[in-house]
C-alpha cells in the first residue's frame, strides 16, 4: 500500500487555525482565489476536476510550486512508497508502463511509457516480454538500454540500502530472485546477476516469474521499473543525484527542505504523450506547516498541495462557505478506504458470529462524522474495495448504508449466536497522533457499548503502529486487542493492488503485518491464485468482486468510509483533474497560466 | 580567568558525555528493557510489508543487533574521528563530528543538521536582540513610572505576551500580515548570504512573534528587578551625592538589575539555538526545531540523539558565556 502521510503536528495549530477561520469568515474573498479567482475559464466549477480537465492549456513557462506538509521517504524512484511521490516521480523518471491521460475511469487505462507496448505473456504466464523505446536519453545525453531497467529492478533487492519501496519484484520473480542480494553485493562482473530478468538486446526486457501474475503491466507502472544507469547509481544517496529520463531534471535538492526541477533538454515530448513539460521551473517545498500550505494555495503562493489529501479544517470551512473558492475545489472519492479490522485470531473473534455482531453494531454515521463527515471524510462504505478500484461491486451485507446508525437488534442476535449474549470486552488499537482516528475509536467505543461490547482503547504512534503494535499478531493476541483502526490505498487501481496485502493469507507476517484481520481463508487465497493466471481483465475484475464479497462474509473488516478529500486548485493551475489511478490529481501534465 | 575558562570547558565536555550517555540510554536501552527487540526496531525502518530478509538487512545495515556498548562506542568514535557508511556501491564518509547515520533518510545526520543551523541562528539572534532591547526598555520605563497608565498598559501587554502561545500569535500574524494585508508575503527563509534584505524581510514576522513572547517575560522581570534595586540604600546615597538621575538609573540601578536578566538570557538563547520548535513549525522554517520535530515523528534515533547533543552543546556554551559576562556586569563577581 502506498502511504499517505499525515503530519502529526497538524493538530498542534488546529485550534488556532479554526479560530482564524472564524475570524476570516464573512465573505472576505480578497485573500483567496488569487484576487478575483475568475480567470479559470468556463469549466471552473465545484467538482469539475473529478470528471473533466479544468483550465486546459498548453501555455509554457512560469513556476509550478508544490507545498508538502511532509517529505518523501525518498525521491529515488526505487526507494519510495508514497502515493504522491509515485505521481510526482513521472516528472523525472519513466517506468515501463503508465496510465492514460484522462479524467474519470478512463484514467485507469494502462498505456506504455518507456515500453513500446504492454507486455506479452508466454502461454504459461511465467514469462513477460517488454520492448523499450529506442533513442530514449538520460539528462546527460546517454542512451537508456534494457540493462538499465534490469539494474533498476535489481537494486530494489538490497533492502539494507533501499528499504522503502514495495517488495513485489522479490516476491514474484523466479530464477535466483529468492536469494539475490542486490547489485551492491552482486558477485557478477557487470553486477547483473539476477537471472529472473533477461536482456537479450538493448531494447528487450524479459521477466521470468515463479508463478503466473497477470497484473504485470500494472506492476510495471510503479517507479521501481524506471531505468537507472549503473555507473551513476550511488545507492542510498542516489536520491540527491537522480539521473532523469522524464521531462524535468533536478537542479537542486536540499534534503527534507526544497527541491527545484528544471526542464530536461534531452527529453523528447513526442515519445511520451502522458507527461508534459509546461512550467519553466518546478519548486517543491517540503515539511511545511499544513495550515500554511492551505493559506499559500489560497493566496496563490503555491499551486499544488503535494500530499493531495485535502485541505485542513480551517481552509475547508473557508472554501465551502465561499462560492468563488468552492468553484475552484474538487471533492473526489480518492480510492483510499478507512475501516477497522477485526482480528479473527483474538477471542472471541475466532467466532464468526461475534465478528458479525460488530459489523451490525457499528454506528456508521458517527464514524463517518469522526472522519470528517461526507465532504472531508467520505461516503459510508459497505465493501472493502472503494468504487474507484477496478473490480468493485456494490453490495451491502450488513446494511451499513441503509441502517447507518447500526442495527443493535441484529447485533444482539449475533451475540446470542456466538455465545456472548451479554456482550464481551476487547481492545481497540488506533493511531493516537491522528485526530480522525482517535475520534473514530471513541465513536466506535460508544456505538459498540450499546450492545454490551466494551472496548478498551489503545493508542499508539503512527510510526510504530504496524511494526510494533497492530501489525504484530503476537502483540495483538497477547494484549487481547481484537480490533484495530486502519486505512488502505491500492498500489494500482485493481483488486489485486487493493486487496492482496490486506486479506490474502500469504501476506500475514510477524511484524509489519497489514492483514490484521488475520484472514487465511482458502476460498480467498484460491481466488487470488485463480486471478493471477487469468489475462482477461473482465474475468479478473469479476474475481476481485468475489473476493470482496467473501471477505465481508468473513467479517474481518468493517468499512467506515470511501475516503474523499477537498482539494483546492488555484485558478492559475492548468490541466487539472483527478486521476483515479494515482488517487491524486495528475501532476505530470499540470502547468501554470497567468 | 583563563583557568576558570579551561576548567569550565573541561566540565562542559564531561557534561556533554554524560548527556550523550543518558540520551543514548533513553533511546536505545530503555526500549530494550521495555521488551522491544532489535528486529522490531528495524522493522519500523523498512517501509510497509517488511519481509523478514528485508528487516534483517536493515538491522545489519544500521548495526542494531550489536551490543549497546559497541553502538555507543561507534557513536562516540564518529563524533571524534568521523565514520564511514556503506550506502550502496559507495562508502559515504561522515566527517567529525559525525552524529551517526539517519535511519530514515539513509544519510549521515551531521550534514543535514548543520545545514539547519543558519536558520535557527538567524531566528534566535534576531529575536533575542528585539526582545532584549524591547523587554528591558519597557521594564525599566515601567519601573520608573510605576502605577502610571504606561506601566499598567505595558504590563497588561506583557501579560498577554506571556500568555499567548507562539502557534497562536504566529498564525494570527501570518493571516493578517502575510495573507490579508500582504506586508510580508510568501514568508520563506532566504540565506543572508544570497540576499540580506530578503533574509530580514522574511524573518521579521517570526522575530516579532518570538520576541513578543520573550520580551513580555523580560519586561516583567526587569521591572521587578528595577523596582527592588531602585529602593536600595545605595541608590538613595547616589542621589544624595548629586549624581544625575540618568546615571543613577543606568549605572547603579539597571546594572544591578541586569544580573538575573543576563542569566536567563543566556539560558533562553542557548535553548533557542537548540531549535525554536513551535516558531519554526508555524512559519515552516527549516531550522533545528523543525528538524527535531521530524526526527521525533519519524522515530529517527540518530537524528534525535544528534539534535539533543547539539542543543546541549548550545546550552552549556551559553551558560559559560553568561558566567564570564557576569564579571563584566557585576564587579562583585570575580573568578
Amino acid at each position: 500500500m502506498r502511504r499517505r502521510r499525515t503530519f502529526g503536528l497538524a493538530a498542534a495549530g488546529a485550534a488556532a487555525a479554526l479560530m482564524l477561520a472564524a475570524c476570516s469568515s464573512g465573505g472576505s474573498s480578497s485573500s483567496g482565489g488569487n484576487g478575483s479567482g475568475s480567470g479559470s475559464g468556463s469549466s471552473a466549477a465545484y467538482n469539475a476536476g473529478v470528471t473533466s480537465v479544468v483550465n486546459p492549456s498548453t501555455h509554457k513557462g512560469g513556476t509550478l510550486t508544490f507545498d508538502w506538509r511532509a517529505a518523501p521517504d525518498s525521491f529515488d524512484p526505487g526507494n519510495t512508497y508514497y502515493a504522491a511521490d509515485w505521481d510526482f516521480a513521472r516528472f523525472y523518471s519513466t517506468a515501463l508502463m503508465t496510465f492514460k491521460n484522462c479524467p474519470g475511469t478512463c484514467g485507469k487505462t494502462l498505456v506504455p511509457a518507456l515500453a513500446t507496448a504492454p507486455g506479452v505473456a508466454s502461454n504459461n504466464g511465467l514469462t513477460w516480454t517488454y520492448h523499450i523505446k529506442s533513442g530514449v536519453k538520460y539528462e546527460d545525453g546517454s542512451t537508456v538500454t534494457s540493462k538499465d531497467v534490469k539494474y533498476a529492478v535489481e537494486r530494489t533487492f538490497d533492502r539494507g540500502v533501499l528499504p522503502n519501496g514495495p517488495n513485489y519484484f522479490a516476491n514474484l520473480l523466479g530464477g535466483n530472485a529468492a536469494k539475490y542480494p542486490g547489485p551492491y553485493k552482486d558477485k557478477a562482473k557487470d553486477k547483473m546477476g539476477l537471472t529472473a530478468i533477461d536482456t537479450p538486446d538493448a531494447t528487450t526486457v524479459v521477466f521470468h516469474l515463479k508463478a503466473p501474475f497477470s497484473d504485470m503491466d500494472y506492476l510495471l507502472t510503479i517507479p521501481q521499473s524506471a531505468p537507472v544507469p549503473p555507473a551513476k547509481d550511488t545507492g542510498a544517496s542516489y536520491q540527491t543525484h537522480i539521473v532523469s529520463t522524464g521531462p524535468y531534471k533536478f537542479q537542486s535538492y536540499q534534503l527534507n527542505k526544497t527541491a527545484v526541477l528544471v526542464p530536461n533538454p534531452q527529453w523528447n515530448a513526442s515519445m511520451f504523450p502522458t507527461v508534459s513539460q509546461l512550467p519553466s521551473k518546478i519548486v517543491v517545498n517540503l515539511n511545511m506547516n499544513p495550515n500554511d500550505v492551505d493559506n499559500r494555495l489560497l493566496a496563490g503562493d503555491a499551486q499544488v498541495d503535494f500530499a493531495g489529501t485535502g485541505v485542513q479544517a480551517a481552509a475547508r470551512a473557508k472554501i465551502l462557505a465561499n462560492p468563488n473558492l468552492k468553484s475552484h475545489a474538487d471533492d473526489p472519492v480518492t480510492g483510499f478506504g478507512w475501516f477497522f479490522y477485526i482480528d479473527s485470531q483474538v477471542a472471541p473473534f475466532t467466532n464468526l458470529a461475534c465478528r458479525q455482531a460488530v459489523e451490525y453494531a457499528a454506528n456508521h454515521l458517527t464514524l463517518q462524522n469522526a472522519y470528517g463527515g461526507p465532504v472531508a471524510g467520505g461516503d459510508i462504505g459497505s465493501t472493502v474495495m472503494p468504487p474507484t478500484v477496478a473490480g468493485y461491486q456494490k453490495f451491502d451485507l450488513y446494511e451499513a448504508t441503509t441502517k447507518t446508525q447500526g442495527d443493535p437488534a441484529k447485533a444482539k442476535q449475533m451475540l446470542q449466536a456466538c455465545g456472548k449474549p451479554n456482550g464481551f470486552s476487547t481492545g481497540l488499537a488506533y493511531r493516537s497522533d491522528r485526530p480522525t482516528e482517535t475520534q473514530g475509536a471513541q465513536a466506535l467505543q460508544q456505538s459498540l457499548s450499546a450492545v454490551g461490547i466494551k472496548l478498551t482503547l489503545h493508542g499508539y504512534p503512527s510510526s510504530t503502529y504496524f511494526s510494533n503494535f497492530a501489525g504484530v499478531p503476537k502483540y495483538m493476541s497477547s494484549h487481547g486487542i481484537g480490533l484495530a483502526m486502519g486505512g488502505w490505498g491500492a498500489d494500482w487501481p485493481d483488486g489485486y493492488g487493493f486487496l492482496s496485502q490486506l486479506v490474502s493469507g500469504p501476506s500475514i507476517v510477524p511484524a509489519g503485518n497489514t492483514n490484521i484481520g488475520m484472514l487465511n481463508d482458502p476460498v480467498v487465497n484460491n481466488l487470488f491464485t485463480k486471478a493471477a493466471g487469468i489475462t482477461d481483465e473482465a474475468q479478473r475484475n469479476a474475481i476481485w468482486g468475489q473476493i470482496d464479497h467473501q471477505v465481508m462474509k468473513d467479517a474481518v473488516i468493517v468499512p467506515i468510509v470511501y475516503a474523499k478529500a477537498l482539494i483546492y486548485r488555484p485558478p492559475t493551475l492548468s490541466n487539472v483533474y483527478f486521476n483515479q489511478a494515482y488517487q491524486l490529481n495528475n501532476y505530470a501534465v499540470e502547468g501554470v497560466t497567468g | 580567568m583563563v583557568t576558570f575558562i579551561i576548567r569550565r570547558l573541561v566540565g562542559t565536555i564531561f557534561l556533554l558525555i554524560v548527556v550523550s550517555m543518558i540520551t543514548f540510554a533513553i533511546f536505545f536501552l530503555i526500549p530494550r528493557l521495555a521488551g522491544q527487540n532489535t528486529y522490531q526496531l528495524a522493522a519500523q525502518y523498512v517501509g510497509r510489508n517488511p519481509t523478514r530478509p528485508a528487516v534483517l538487512a536493515v538491522e545489519r545495515q544500521l548495526g542494531l543487533a550489536d551490543p549497546l556498548y559497541l553502538q555507543y562506542g561507534r557513536f562516540l568514535r564518529g563524533i571524534l574521528f568521523g565514520a564511514h557508511y556503506r550506502s550502496g556501491p559507495d562508502v559515504t564518509y561522515c566527517p567529525p563530528p559525525c552524529f551517526g547515520y539517519s535511519f530514515r533518510s539513509q544519510l549521515p545526520v551531521w550534514p543535514q543538521m548543520i545545514s539547519d543551523v543558519p536558520v535557527t541562528l538567524s531566528l534566535a539572534i534576531g529575536a533575542s536582540i528585539l526582545w532584549l532591547i524591547g523587554g528591558v526598555s519597557i521594564g525599566v520605563l515601567s519601573a520608573l513610572r510605576k502605577g502610571t497608565l504606561f506601566d499598567r498598559f505595558s504590563m497588561g501587554i506583557a501579560l498577554a505576551g506571556v500568555s499567548l502561545p507562539v502557534f497562536f500569535t504566529g498564525l494570527i500574524s501570518l493571516e493578517l500580515f502575510s495573507y490579508k494585508w500582504p506586508l510580508f508575503p510568501n514568508v520563506q527563509y532566504v540565506p543572508i548570504t544570497s540576499n540580506p534584505v530578503e533574509w530580514a524581510r522574511n524573518l521579521v514576522l517570526p522575530w516579532i512573534v518570538l520576541a513578543f513572547l520573550y520580551a513580555a517575560l523580560y519586561a516583567r522581570l526587569t521591572r521587578a528587578g528595577m523596582l527592588e534595586t531602585m529602593s536600595e540604600d545605595y541608590i538613595r546615597t547616589a542621589r544624595a551625592k548629586g549624581l544625575p538621575e540618568r546615571k543613577v538609573i543606568v549605572k547603579h540601578g539597571l546594572r544591578a538589575a541586569l544580573t538575573p536578566i543576563v542569566t536567563i538570557f543566556g539560558m533562553d538563547l542557548g535553548l533557542l539555538l537548540g531549535g525554536a520548535i513551535i516558531t519554526e513549525v508555524t512559519f515552516s522554517l527549516h531550522g533545528l526545531g523543525l528538524f527535531t520535530v521530524q526526527a521525533v515523528n519519524n522515530q529517527d534515533l540518530p537524528e534525535i540523539l544528534g539534535v539533543t547533543m547539539l542543543a546541549a552543546f548550545f546550552i552549556v556554551i551559553a551558560n559559560l558565556v553568561v558566567d564570564i559576562f557576569y564579571a563584566v556586569v557585576d564587579p562583585r563577581v570575580r573568578f
